[in-house]
């Protein structure tokens, strides 16, 4: 525990020294959310109710979208892939530690820097334009919906480790990250909940881990789905952590054999 | 004894790719490897509290023997054991006990200050409050540098570095240490530093080092037994003074001219390396010292006469270029 502290705080001073990188990131973080949130806000403006949502539905998905998405998808494991190849990773491997658990400390150093921001970021918002916000009250579908942000924290960071992984294998991760990412975003619901999509592609997003990330957590908040859909969902993630940390632990496992220390 | 290598073999599969664009672009369908036999078939003991020097020219497989030996690499073939641990087990009893400290290499947080990486790895080596003040405390007066602490490491100068790198690799008081040229890169005057420490710190803590040089300097001031390898083959291991004794096959006469005697009269007793007078540097057969010495003493006004061990970097170019 306190060997997570130090990461924790290590990881933040290291964006502290960083400021202007990370108030950056933040901009940019902040401009995509307001230009979702127009964008809905102006559809909005011209219907009661659209694709089953009403406006104060639509807009809080969105908003709490900005908050959830540092939450889940807040990381550092796009580092791995380039300390295997740089050889960097031995300073990990040469220490009695577990490299899987290190990384999670610095993911949850990450993830609460990144939250503490988007809180406050977002309640500007909210006092500037005064959305109409929808407030879940009800005890249980809150703590099914911490359930399930857990479930989605769990698979994005077995997912994106298991990309860096593949740097064992390929002199670069870049590339096959960024592709992933591309089409992860796409499924994982920030952009407008999955369920406006065509049937075909609602059903393709179903059978990809993608929509945990983002889009299921605020299902269940938005108290959208029945108490079977939330307890099938809770399973089905379950079921999605098992295989992904398995494949994760599989591709450290083989990679540790053909890892080269490179980098003299 | 501590470390035990026996037929150590490490291969690695290396692409290989031609020149130019049309290399590269042919290289994207079909890749060409080949098996670099960085260790091949090496075997060593070492004893608790030895200071080995490990040396060999760039690309001999020290630093891959020292991986193997850290648990970072898996054998191709062959048995390592340290402490009777195997290395590559990565077992976190074994990794609390040992250390790799790499020249080349930073094992500091980069942006930090280097006092958070020693609390980091005071809390992955489970170190108790009172025995990491102490070692730090030891650390820091042994190499001086109380004042860096709070700079971040990429502010710091590579003599500067390498002694945090130290205290870092140091601090949960290792029993063997891998060193992988410590002193590269470093001034003169930090590279008898570095010597010094390491030398105490040996003394001081009996801990089992292996240490890679470029540097004789370094292997001579600290190592008494060297073990030298060269394309993944061991061609020795022994003291410096076997060694020297083994490979040298001529010693050096120095001597000091009372007059000037042309230098092709010197040339007969044997090579002469060097000549400005009134000193004269030849170099004789080893088993041809003594006579060599005599005849000089005769034939010619000889002031000072000195029958010396030829320099150890030049035995061991001499080992190396020999193959």
């Amino acid at each position: 525990m306190k060997l997570a502290i130090q990461i924790i705080k290590n990881t933040w001073e290291e964006y502290m020294m960083y400021r202007l990188s990370f108030v950056l990131w933040r901009v940019r973080s902040v401009m995509q959310l307001v230009v979702t949130y127009f964008l809905w806000w102006a559809i909005f403006s011209q219907h009661t109710e659209l694709f089953g949502y009403t406006q104060s539905m639509m807009l809080t998905y969105i908003l709490l979208g900005a908050i959830v998405r540092p939450l889940v998808m807040g990381t550092r494991t796009q580092e791995v892939g380039g300390m295997i190849n740089d050889g960097s990773l031995s300073n990990y491997l040469i220490r009695p530690m577990n490299i899987f658990r290190f990384f999670f400390s610095r993911d949850i150093g990450d993830k609460t820097l990144n939250i503490l921001f988007a809180v406050v970021e977002i309640a500007l918002l909210l006092f500037f334009l005064r959305p109409p916000i929808f407030l879940q009250a009800n005890g249980l579908i809150l703590f099914f919906t911490a359930v399930s942000l857990l479930i989605g924290m769990m698979i994005f960071f077995y997912f994106s480790l298991l990309l860096s992984f593949l740097g064992f294998w390929s002199p670069d991760v870049w590339a096959p990250r960024f592709l992933s990412f591309v089409l992860a975003e796409f499924f994982t619901g920030i952009l407008f909940p999955l369920d406006i999509l065509p049937a075909p592609l609602f059903l393709l997003s179903k059978l990809l881990p993608f929509s945990y990330f983002i889009y299921f957590p605020l299902k269940v908040y938005l108290g959208q789905l029945q108490m079977s859909s939330i307890l099938i969902g809770i399973f089905v993630g379950f079921l999605w952590i098992g295989g992904m940390k398995f494949l994760a632990s599989l591709f450290w496992k083989k990679g540790l054999r053909v890892y080269a220390a490179e980098g003299r | 004894m501590v470390i035990s290598v026996s037929h150590l073999k490490k291969y690695y599969k290396v692409q290989q790719k031609d020149p130019g664009l049309f290399g590269s672009l042919s290289s994207l369908f079909s890749r060409k490897y080949q098996t670099v036999e960085a260790v091949n078939d090496i075997s060593f003991e070492i004893d608790e509290g030895e200071l080995v020097g490990f040396i060999g020219p760039n690309g001999a497989g020290k630093t891959t023997t020292l991986k193997c030996l850290s648990g970072l690499l898996y054998p191709t073939n062959g048995r390592v054991s340290v402490m009777g641990f195997t290395p590559y087990e990565r077992k976190n009893v074994y990794l609390k006990q040992i250390s790799l400290v790499m020249g080349q290499k930073n094992q500091l947080w980069w942006d930090l200050p280097a006092v958070e990486t020693f609390l980091l790895n005071k809390e992955i080596y489970e170190i108790p409050d009172d025995q990491y003040e102490n070692t730090l405390k030891e650390l820091t007066e042994l190499l001086d540098v109380e004042k860096l602490f709070k700079t971040p490491v990429r502010k710091l100068s590579l003599g500067e570095r390498m002694k945090m790198e130290l205290i870092a690799a140091l601090i949960h008081a290792p029993k063997v240490l891998f060193l992988d040229e410590p002193t590269i890169g470093l001034d003169v005057v930090m590279q008898k530093h570095m010597r010094d420490f390491i030398k105490e710190y040996n003394e001081r803590h009996k801990s089992t080092i292996l240490l890679t040089s470029h540097y004789m300097e370094d292997v001579r001031q600290l190592a008494r037994r060297v073990i030298i390898i060269d394309q993944g083959k061991l061609l020795y291991d022994g003291t410096l003074t076997q060694l020297v004794k083994k490979f040298a096959k001529y010693k050096v006469l120095s001597i000091i001219l009372e007059s000037y005697i042309p230098p092709d009269a010197l040339g007969e007793i044997g090579e002469l390396v060097a000549y400005d007078f009134p000193r004269a540097v030849i170099r004789v057969p080893r088993s041809a010292s003594n006579v060599a010495a005599a005849q000089l003493l005769q034939k010619f006004p000889v002031d000072d006469l000195n029958i010396e061990e030829p320099d150890i970097e030049d035995v061991i170019r001499d080992v190396f270029s020999r193959l």
